[in-house]
């Protein structure tokens, strides 16, 4: 038949390239011996263990309410990790004697310097006014050191680090107006598309919180675009300062009455995007001072594992065999399509660079569950046709045909569920709503598509059930 | 096959199912959940041996004798750079906190009983532990459940009718009660994997009742003007075939998984395995029945 023809191409199709997904070359190293197949599946700090960091937040003296500044040091740690597609690395607070601390734990990641990458600056970030700057590196020279503490501000590199900027917090040095750690809603690169221009410049957005006293600063500090370069200008020119690092210092020419700026310097893409993550990263509120570096090992121990994969397997066993004892012909293309199925998801955990944990494994039992549902619905369906009078091939056409739209309704409202779960959940969480989604996708796939086949190829061998055996009376 | 009569005694199921409900909420209410350390924080002991063959399980051997839960604390070992080779640390984490004299005298009895041992031991420091997981359900709220239930509600209503949604969050709130319930009762562990188990309890809930719709779906087209009960039951006696099978496999699964896995997959495989047993039973006997009385053909 043409359609399964089709149905052949992708199917194999489709698990050559999860194979090909699956057994590509990495440098990493988690399994030995025949499990060296599963290579590029990561496994989470449950089973593997990783790299294990702690910070002290230094709280300023005074803080309002030291605890939430703790909470939303925890808030933005676990947002960079989330958006770096760390869901499964835990972050958690600890305190003793009035300090309070924050240990992360990162998965796959067995080198602490590439762990310190992923968790970020540790630095608070600011919006400040630049009041001088110099060439000459203002440590050899004491009369710039005067003028900073004249001008009530500190000299601060840019990032080549071969100019020093004179930067003061307070802007214009009028009390209280200056922006800590501002809550940046939104940052982009875009294309500059004024006539003349070229390259590219950055969109940000102040989140409401800050738009209003960011409206005042650029009040205070907006020149027109004429008087750039000028020297009363050039001490009005905005900084961004993080980790003690002038990371873009430049003219406002208007005033943001509403928290949407841009930030125009004819930039490289490159730039452009380097930028716009230092905006985006979510600053910390407070400084984190690196305690201790290291690794942590599996939480679950090397043995807990061992058993549980053993008994997960022996269960895996039962059900393959029940299937046949029960199922026969259907029983073996069920086994075939839990194996295929098996063999596929690994190659989208490989593929997706996904973090396997216990509550992953728990979304794959289910995945399992779900193909197993999937051809026992599609078979007691068949042999509902096949007593009804209907031939081999007939009955699977139509076992197939009305299953479809079953199958359909319970796997849509399964995935409703998995992506409410993947929306709300952060860490843990998220993670297992991701194998359950992509598991759900994949059963349903494997149900209508690689069944579908095997049904058709070994229709043969199904025998009609005799109409006592399971005769409904109407 | 003799026709079964799933319908008939719906009345006797449902109290059953509501006997059920309000033993699990009153359990939740009174007798509270054995949470683990993840959501309710606790302290966090960091121990230094001098010795580069003490083990986790040593370390188990040791805190075993100690006052407070030390029976149910978590032991992992960690190393920061720069160690020596010969220098092992183990972070200890349990539910309880202590003030700073028992603090003092937990550190005395823990370093002298790893000392009796013959290995020198000190612990490094003695924090208070913030439940970590706590923040990552946060925003699992309310707001969350109740956006789930709307879109599963409106996605039903669609394909089916309201009365089916209605049906199915019922029959989804009754398991996730129910199995909850029974984790207090029992005094499993309630932890992260173990809410893993919950919510793929919700996954499978859901199917598993769908399923039964679409088949009372299916023969209300074909059999229009019926006898809703008669036909309800005869739907739910052609798909029953089909929901055992798949419970008995699934349940081969987990229940395996029960009977051998080691302690920390113990709830998870708890929660698995009643789920599976309760999600089977609402699909057949609570899902269709509830909702009987206001089944219309449309």
């Amino acid at each position: 038949m043409k359609s399964d023809r089709i149905r052949l191409i992708v199917v194999i199709a489709v698990i050559f390239v999860a194979f090909v997904v699956l057994l590509w070359p990495t440098s990493e190293q988690t399994y030995e011996g025949f499990a060296k197949i599963f290579q590029r599946i990561r496994l989470g700090l449950d089973i593997k263990g990783g790299a294990r960091l702690e910070y002290r937040v230094d709280v300023e003296e005074g803080a309002e309410n030291p605890s939430e500044v703790v909470d939303d040091v925890w808030t933005v740690l676990r947002n960079r990790l989330d958006a770096a597609g760390y869901t499964e690395a835990i972050v958690r607070k600890t305190f003793r004697e009035n300090s309070s601390f924050i240990v992360v734990e990162i998965p796959a990641a067995t080198e602490t310097t590439r762990a310190e990458k992923l968790i970020g600056s540790t630095g608070v970030m600011y919006f400040g006014q630049v009041v001088d700057e110099s060439e000459v590196d203002p440590s050899t020279d004491p009369r710039l050191r005067d003028l900073a503490k004249i001008k009530k501000a500190e000299w601060l590199p840019n990032r080549e680090g071969n100019v020093w900027y004179l930067v003061r917090r307070e802007i214009m040095l009028i009390k209280d107006l200056q922006l800590v750690s501002p809550s940046i809603v939104s940052a982009n690169p875009v294309p500059d598309t004024r006539p003349g221009r070229f390259g590219y410049k950055v969109t940000f957005e102040v989140g409401s919180r800050d738009a209003e006293i960011f409206k005042k600063i650029t009040q205070q500090l907006m020149v027109p675009e004429s008087a750039t370069g000028s020297v009363t200008a050039r001490e009005k020119r905005l900084a961004i300062v993080l980790d003690d690092v002038v990371q873009f210092a430049g003219y406002v020419v208007s005033v943001i009455p509403d928290g949407k700026a841009e930030i125009t310097g004819n930039f490289s893409l490159e730039e452009a995007k380097q930028l716009a993550a230092i905006l985006r990263s979510g600053a910390l509120p407070a400084r984190l001072e690196k305690i201790s570096a290291g690794w942590v090992a599996p939480l679950l121990g090397a043995d807990i594992v061992r058993t549980s994969l053993w008994a997960g397997i022996v269960g895996l066993i039962l059900v393959l065999i029940y299937m046949i004892v029960f199922y026969r012909t259907f029983g073996v293309i069920t086994d075939l399509a839990l194996l295929y199925n098996t063999f596929l998801l690994f190659g989208i955990l490989a593929l997706s660079r996904s973090i396997l944990t216990l509550p992953g494994i728990a979304g794959i039992l289910l995945t399992i569950g779900t193909t197993v549902d999937g051809n026992i619905i599609i078979a007691e369906r068949i042999k509902e046709e096949m007593r009804m009078g209907r031939s081999v091939k007939a009955a699977i056409a139509a076992g197939f045909d009305k299953s479809f739209r079953t199958l359909f309704d319970a796997n849509l409202t399964t995935i409703i569920a998995g992506l409410v779960l993947y929306y709300f959940g952060t860490g843990t969480i998220k993670s297992f709503a991701i194998t359950l989604i992509i598991g759900v996708l994949g059963s349903f796939f494997v149900n209508i598509v690689f069944s579908r086949l095997l049904s058709d190829a070994f229709s043969r061998f199904i025998r009609a059930p005799r109409s006592v055996e399971g005769g409904v009376n109407q | 096959m003799k026709m079964m009569e799933f319908v008939k005694h719906r009345r006797i199921f449902i109290a059953i199912s509501l006997a059920l409900a309000a033993v699990s909420l009153i359990s939740m209410l009174t007798k509270g959940f054995n949470f683990g350390v993840e959501f309710t924080g606790g302290s966090e002991i960091i121990l230094r041996v001098e010795s580069d063959h003490f083990t986790e399980s040593d370390v188990r051997q040791v805190v075993d004798l100690l006052p407070g839960d030390f029976a149910m604390a978590r032991i992992t070992q960690v190393r920061s750079v720069g160690d020596p080779a010969n220098i092992r640390k183990f972070s200890i984490t349990l539910t309880s906190t202590f003030e700073t004299d028992i603090k003092n005298e937990i550190k005395q009895k823990l370093e002298q009983a790893i000392s009796d041992m013959g290995v020198k031991a000190q612990v490094v420091s003695f924090n208070e532990a913030g439940g970590y997981a706590a923040e990552e359900v946060r925003r699992l709220t309310w707001r969350a459940i109740v956006i789930a239930i709307a879109a599963i509600l409106i996605y039903v209503t669609m394909r089916f009718s309201f009365v089916f949604g209605l049906g199915a969050i019922i029959a989804l709130a009754h398991d996730v009660l129910i199995t909850l319930g029974l984790f207090s009762l029992t005094g499993y562990e309630l932890n992260v994997p173990a809410v893993a188990a919950l919510l793929t309890l919700i996954g499978y809930s859901l199917n598993d009742t769908i399923v039964v719709y679409d088949r009372i779906r299916e023969n209300m087209k074909k059999f229009r003007g019926k006898d809703i009960k008669r036909l309800v039951n005869e739907s739910l006696n052609q798909v029953f075939k089909r929901t055992i099978n798949t419970s008995i496999t699934t349940f081969l699964v987990v229940f395996t998984l029960l009977l051998f896995a080691g302690n920390v997959i113990k709830p998870f495989a708890f929660g698995m395995s009643v789920g599976v047993i309760v999600g089977t039973y609402s699909s057949i006997y609570i899902a269709s029945p509830v909702v009987l009385r206001w089944v219309r053909y449309r």
